[in-house]
């Protein structure tokens, strides 16, 4: 062999032509390995070169500097969208609780993302909400935040978006100051997860804006209790990568990652979203109908005493309550659903938490857009739904699958809606108001 | 309290449910005639408490719903009603239409055999649309100041038994009212009391109240349903007292406390099943073995009747504290 040949011609052909095609990505500057990864991050630029922009820079105003074109094509976008979902979307559902540890330490009020990393915590942590319930209807979130060097109770574990939302819609109260401490804001969240019941997943998601924290004493011991107690830690960094940031997703088995900039930080939270069980699914896809996961549970829908009523002994803290859920099958008396019963170990849920998803399975026909009234015989001349009086002029231009009257027809009950009924039953009620079902 | 309150009041109008209220045999008899009296007066003093106001009014007939008045169509009815010098006009309007459309629609149901179930959902499923339509701020109109929007609840008088059927519809109206910050109050004015609706006023941060005394309707009415929502923070109204968190089984549609739920779609059924019907999942036959070895020996409860040692009974007064 020629000593003076290149290297490659001493292996087989086949990694030949891969060495070769690596050689000639490296002469461009592009590392292949690096490039495939970090593409997308790449593409949209670091937070600090990018340019400010926001969802309404996208809308575009007509001639006239009038928005109802735009806001119509968005409407008939949705519309189309929905034309096209298929008619029964399942999803598989498992009980999740998790607490969100938000980083309220000075260091949050860094303006390296836009306007703060502070405020877009807060925006991008509502909408992670919002979404969260969509997907885990019995899923419960509780909000803590690190901030002064303590763990801070924002949030009590709630079922209701509502009540978390709230907790993170009052700005005033969560206005960072000094120093974050992990250990004392994971123990926190840690001691709030106990009672929970064995079926259910417990996870902590933890947005981290600096690279310190103070803690009392060893964080390793915190990390092994998360371990014993099964808790998973997720944590998305703002700042940099920590090693005990690492450690703590790590050992725990969540996930870790730090946003490059705005665009990437939504999609590191929104991966959080889905719930365990449909990753594992899609994992093994072509396994049939015979899912490992699935199972049939007993559950047991509780009654709620009122405030009001006589103080008597829980089961679960064996303090005098007065307000508090009956077992249904021991009557136990227990502060909070969902939970296990401690002394017939039923579950207990309430069926609010299970009705959340039942849109999924049942969802509304959608509604055929009426393109004329000639063959109607008597057209209703207001809304089934809100007795709004429709247009009697049809309008001269409209864009695809849209009415020009603003009629839309259920197909099963044949009852007319304006558009706004319209999207309305189709993405808030979930049921056709003609039909009752 | 500066806020203008929105109210949609839901009529339960089921002809057998209230020729039952009226029978003598009851302890405390209370006929449609005289509920229907209680119930204008008590909307004469919604409109009378603010200016700005604004009421809806619909009707839950057997197998049909239907508005019977709203503030901002009163257009097409305002000619039929004559004017009269005694009355302050808005009153006027609202007792009369709202009469001649109950009268009219009693009419066209006529005499039928056999009583269709209460369109309940579709009453409450139109109060959620009109909602959404008045507080929807119309395009290209000036842009509201958000204090001026109103705050928006509705109150559902009933008399009819639980629809086990339609669990799915109500519940889904029940989260859309949730979701748009609607509270839904209910009276129980005859009959046991409803699962779903007890449930709905849970979730909506609304009072429940079981009628306890039927002759004393209007006091009942104005006391804890005529406060807006935001008012009851100050005053203590009253609030169900208990809450019964039972769900109706997708297979018989019976209400049921202790049930089987599908993993994956969350589906109830009241006995063990090899196959979920919904999400056609087939489940582990070791899960069916077990789940059947550890049933509860006692049938589940009929439909809709109450847990044993349900209710108990809150004088007004106390409750009012
Ligand atoms: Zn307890
Ligand atoms: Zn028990
Ligand atoms: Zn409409
Ligand atoms: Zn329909
Ligand atoms: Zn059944
Ligand atoms: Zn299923």
């Amino acid at each position: 062999m020629d000593p003076g040949s290149d290297s490659d011609l001493s292996l087989d052909e086949g990694n030949l032509t891969v060495r070769g095609r690596n050689k000639a990505a490296r002469a461009k500057g592009i590392d292949p390995t690096k490039d495939k990864g970090k593409g997308k991050a790449k593409d949209q630029g670091y937070a600090w070169e990018a340019n400010y922009t926001r969802s309404w820079d996208t809308v575009q105003e007509d001639e006239g500097g009038s928005l109802q074109g735009a806001v119509e094509e968005l409407m008939a976008r949705g519309r189309r969208r929905r034309l096209l979902a298929p008619a029964a979307a399942i999803r598989r559902t498992i009980i999740r609780h998790l607490i969100l540890l938000l980083d309220l330490s000075a260091s949050m009020m860094d303006r390296d993302m836009r306007p703060t990393r502070f405020d877009l915590t807060l925006e991008y942590a509502r909408e992670f909400v919002t979404e969260w319930f969509d997907q885990n209807p019995l899923g419960q979130v509780g909000v803590v935040a690190m901030r002064g060097g303590i763990g801070e109770r924002i949030g009590e574990m709630s079922g209701n978006p509502q009540d978390v939302l709230k907790a993170l819609s009052e700005r005033h109260k969560l206005e960072p100051t000094g120093e974050p401490s992990l250990q004392n804001a994971i123990d926190m969240a840690r001691s709030s997860m106990s009672h929970l019941p064995t079926h259910s997943s417990r996870e902590i998601l933890i947005i981290f804006g600096s690279l310190t924290t103070v803690d009392p004493g060893n964080i390793f011991d915190t990390l092994q209790s998360c371990i014993k107690d099964k808790i998973r830690i997720s944590l998305v960094a703002l700042a940099a990568e920590m090693k005990i940031c690492r450690e703590l997703c790590d050992k725990t088995g969540g996930q870790f990652g730090v946003a490059m900039n705005e665009g990437h930080f939504k999609d590191l939270l929104f991966e959080l979203i889905p719930p365990p069980a449909q990753r594992a699914v899609a994992r093994t896809t072509g396994g049939g109908t015979t899912n490992p996961a699935a199972d049939l549970m007993m559950m047991g829908f509780p009654m709620r005493l009122p405030d009001t009523s006589p103080p008597s002994l829980c089961v679960c803290h064996a303090e005098m309550r007065t307000a508090g859920f009956l077992c249904p099958r021991c009557m136990a008396k227990i502060c909070d659903v969902p939970t296990d019963c401690d002394v017939c170990g039923l579950m207990i849920v309430s069926s609010p938490h299970l009705a959340r998803s039942y849109h999924h399975l049942f969802p509304v026909k959608p509604y055929i857009a009426v393109m004329t009234l000639d063959n109607a015989p008597k057209p209703t001349s207001i809304c089934h739904a809100c007795s709004l009086p429709f247009k009697v002029q049809p309008a001269a231009s409209v864009t695809d699958g849209m009415s020009p009257l603003g009629r839309y027809r259920c197909p099963t009950c044949s009852n007319d809606f304006c558009t706004d009924c319209d999207v309305f039953v189709h993405d808030v009620v979930h049921c056709c108001p003609g039909c009752e079902k | 309290m500066d806020k203008a309150s929105h109210l949609s009041l839901i009529l339960d109008i089921s002809p057998s449910q209230w020729h039952l209220s009226a029978s003598p045999s009851n302890a405390f008899p209370l006929s449609f005639k005289t509920f229907l009296s209680h119930v204008l007066t008590f909307l004469n003093s919604h409109i009378a408490a603010m200016h700005e106001n604004s009421l809806a009014v619909f009707g839950a007939l057997p197998g049909k719903s239907v508005m019977l008045y709203s503030s901002t169509d009163t257009a097409e009815g305002a000619d039929v009603v004559a004017a009269d010098p005694n009355a302050y006009r808005p009153f006027k309007l609202v007792d009369s239409l709202v009469m001649r459309n109950i009268q009219r629609e009693l009419e066209l149901l006529g005499d039928p055999e056999e009583e269709a179930p209460i369109a309940l959902v579709g009453a409450l499923t139109k109060a959620l649309c009109y909602i959404n339509r008045i507080t929807h701020i119309p395009t290209g109109a000036a842009t509201e100041d958000p204090a001026v929007l109103i705050d928006p609840r509705i109150l559902i008088l009933s008399v009819s038994p639980d629809l086990s059927s339609s669990y799915i519809p109500v519940m889904n109206s029940i989260f859309s009212a949730q979701k748009y910050k609607i509270t839904i109050d209910v009276c129980k004015v005859f009959g046991a009391d409803t699962v779903f609706l007890q449930q709905a006023a849970h979730l909506t941060g609304g009072s429940y109240i079981y009628l306890e005394r039927r002759d004393a309707l209007l006091q009942y009415l104005i006391m804890s349903f005529l406060p807006p929502p935001a008012m009851r923070q100050v005053i203590a109204v009253p609030k169900q007292d208990k809450v019964d968190f039972r769900a109706a089984c997708f297979c018989h549609k019976d209400i049921v406390d202790i049930a089987f739920v599908c993993s994956v779609c969350l589906s109830i059924f009241c006995s063990p099943v090899p196959v979920c019907s919904t999400c056609r999942t087939k489940f582990p036959i070791k899960t069916l073995q077990r789940l059947n070895a550890s049933r509860p020996s006692l049938p589940p409860s009929a439909n809709g009747t109450p847990r044993p040692g349900a209710r108990q009974n809150t004088p007004l007064a106390t409750s009012l504290r």
